[in-house]
């Protein structure tokens, strides 16, 4: 047995990192009350940056995408320019408001034309042309050029806000967290599934199920727990977890046990980008992933506020994002990141890595839907904790903290 | 079978996975979201059948696909490829659940598949 196979359990003692986030139980309201929950839209989400997809999606110019933001009912068409731009609009025609794209993804010869009737926009937005112009009355078809949204990037990854005028900068959004996970190679993860759900639950709920794996012995006893909670481990402890601002890094602890055998064909003969430990990096890991340096690590949730979440581990990564319907409805967003196959062996290691994931996450989500009826109907007033639980005692206070500092703005405090 | 009367029969399978070839008319499915249909469908004796054997030629199918790119492969050699995607979406019914479903989870049909990775399409 070499020195990796003891290795030692983590304690108890992230929360009291942190003590302005307290130790008692929580109030449950902020989970399904309506009346917060539309505080919540005002305060945070409208407030905030969302992540729709990413550059290589659009690689060549004329390449596109669609994408629409539940929650914000605002469908979003996101292109790549003549001059090699990303360049994000509203995908609404300016004529009658029909979407201009109607496709998920393709390439546009350099023109979006509207299949209503007919208006037609290049790869910068402006109106290029309109069907029997003389029968309308003095358009300036400078103005009527294809809105854009705000967008940035950060690392490949396009996000926009659903407001004209942000109220805070994509960089300023991603803060702390955005800095010191920077460097990843976010990028080498070309190929990628991409499912949604809808979830009869809060948008925190679809948060927490990663966010502790305080659950993983009991939720996952035949999936994840034997791989990863072999060691003696048995709790199912993190190794621990980072706040940035409103954002935070759970670092998961893990050994590798023994691998399932469809599993060892994956990981031995396929080179699947599992969440295997590595030594041999091609990249140096940046300072906020395994921000330990503990040879245990594995994967880190590196969740940025309020609705994404990577589950990121030194070969791949998945995003976990929620978009808010209502305050018990929610869509839930997966996509599996994985490095591109050059053999056709390499193939069947991205199937199983997502399978896996795929499946591992329907058991997260049987909860869901029967806490939120608990919480609906006022059978479970108050969570309690654990230490390891930390994430969500840390997103309390965040919403927490955020509504009452929006209650006081708007009594003109602040 | 088909293709006999044009005197040449295209395989179906590598000639040296001629005893997987019973396997190909049901297990070998256009993409992911057909597979997660195929093993929701099909009973747990017929699954484990497709399992044991795939499984127990799994090294030498992957060591076969190894000597193909990945958008290379001849259309025997994606019907191989296709097989082993298979075993991959039917591996945790087998060893996680004994059972086609995921043990109390949230359904997986109410995910719906907005885009996927090409099961034969070169990559690089």
């Amino acid at each position: 047995m070499n020195e990796m196979s003891k290795p030692p359990v983590p304690g108890i003692g992230i929360t009291a990192k942190y003590p302005e986030v307290g130790t008692g139980p929580v109030d449950t309201a902020i989970y399904h009350d309506p009346a917060i929950y539309e505080k919540e839209m005002a305060a945070i989400f409208r407030r905030s940056w969302f992540m729709i997809g990413r550059v290589e999606q659009v690689a060549q110019p004329g390449d596109f995408f669609t994408f629409y933001m539940p929650t914000f009912r605002q469908e979003v068409l996101v292109c790549r320019d003549r001059n090699g731009e990303v360049r994000a609009f509203h995908n609404v025609c300016t004529h009658r408001g029909n979407v201009v794209e109607h496709r998920r993804e393709g390439h546009s010869n350099g023109l979006f034309t509207c299949r209503f009737h007919g208006w037609s926009f290049d790869l910068q937005g402006n109106l290029k042309g309109l069907r029997d112009e003389e029968g309308f009355f003095g358009l300036d078809k400078t103005c009527l050029g294809l809105k854009p949204i705000p967008m940035g990037l950060w690392q490949g990854f396009i996000w926009v806000c659903p407001e004209d005028e942000p109220h805070q900068s994509l960089e300023e959004f991603l803060g702390d967290q955005g800095r010191d996970t920077a460097g990843y190679p976010w990028g080498a993860c070309t190929q990628f599934y991409q499912t949604e759900a809808e979830v009869a639950c809060n948008w925190k709920l679809v948060n927490d199920s990663p966010a502790e794996v305080y659950h993983i012995p009991v939720l996952h006893p035949n999936s994840a727990a034997p791989t990863m909670m072999a060691s003696g481990n048995v709790m199912g402890r993190l190794l621990d977890v980072e706040v940035r601002g409103n954002h935070r890094t759970n670092s998961h602890y893990s050994v590798m046990g023994e691998p399932k055998p469809v599993q060892k064909l994956a990981y031995y003969h396929a080179a699947a980008a599992q969440n295997v430990v590595r030594d041999d990096l091609e990249y140096e890991m940046p300072v906020g992933i395994n921000a330990t340096r503990s040879p245990f690590w594995t994967v880190d949730l590196i969740m940025f506020f309020p609705t994404l979440a990577f589950t990121l581990s030194a070969g791949m990564y998945t995003a976990h994002q929620v978009w808010p319907l209502g305050p018990n409805k929610s869509i839930y967003h997966q996509r599996v990141f994985v490095r591109p196959a050059t053999t056709a062996a390499e193939r069947f290691g991205q199937e199983n890595t997502m399978v896996e994931y795929r499946d591992i996450v329907m058991e997260d989500f049987s909860t869901l839907e029967r806490i939120q009826r608990a919480l609906d109907s006022g059978q479970i007033r108050e969570f309690h904790y654990h230490d390891h639980e930390f994430a969500l005692r840390h997103q309390h206070h965040v919403v927490s903290q955020t509504l009452a500092a929006y209650d006081r703005e708007q009594a003109g405090e602040i | 079978m088909a293709g006999a009367m044009a005197g040449v029969m295209a395989p179906v399978l590598p000639e040296a996975f001629a005893d997987l070839e019973r396997f190909v008319p049901e297990w070998v499915q256009p993409d992911a979201e057909h597979r997660m249909a195929k093993r929701l469908s099909t009973d747990m004796a017929a699954i484990k059948d497709f399992y044991a054997a795939m499984l127990d030629r799994g090294e030498a199918v992957l060591a076969w696909l190894r000597g193909y790119a990945l958008g290379e492969l001849p259309p025997e050699g994606e019907n191989l490829l296709r097989l082993m995607l298979m075993l991959a979406e039917v591996a945790p019914a087998v060893e996680w659940y004994d059972n086609q479903r995921v043990y109390d989870g949230f359904p997986v049909e109410r995910l719906r598949y907005l885009h996927q990775i090409s099961d034969t399409a070169a990559q690089v």
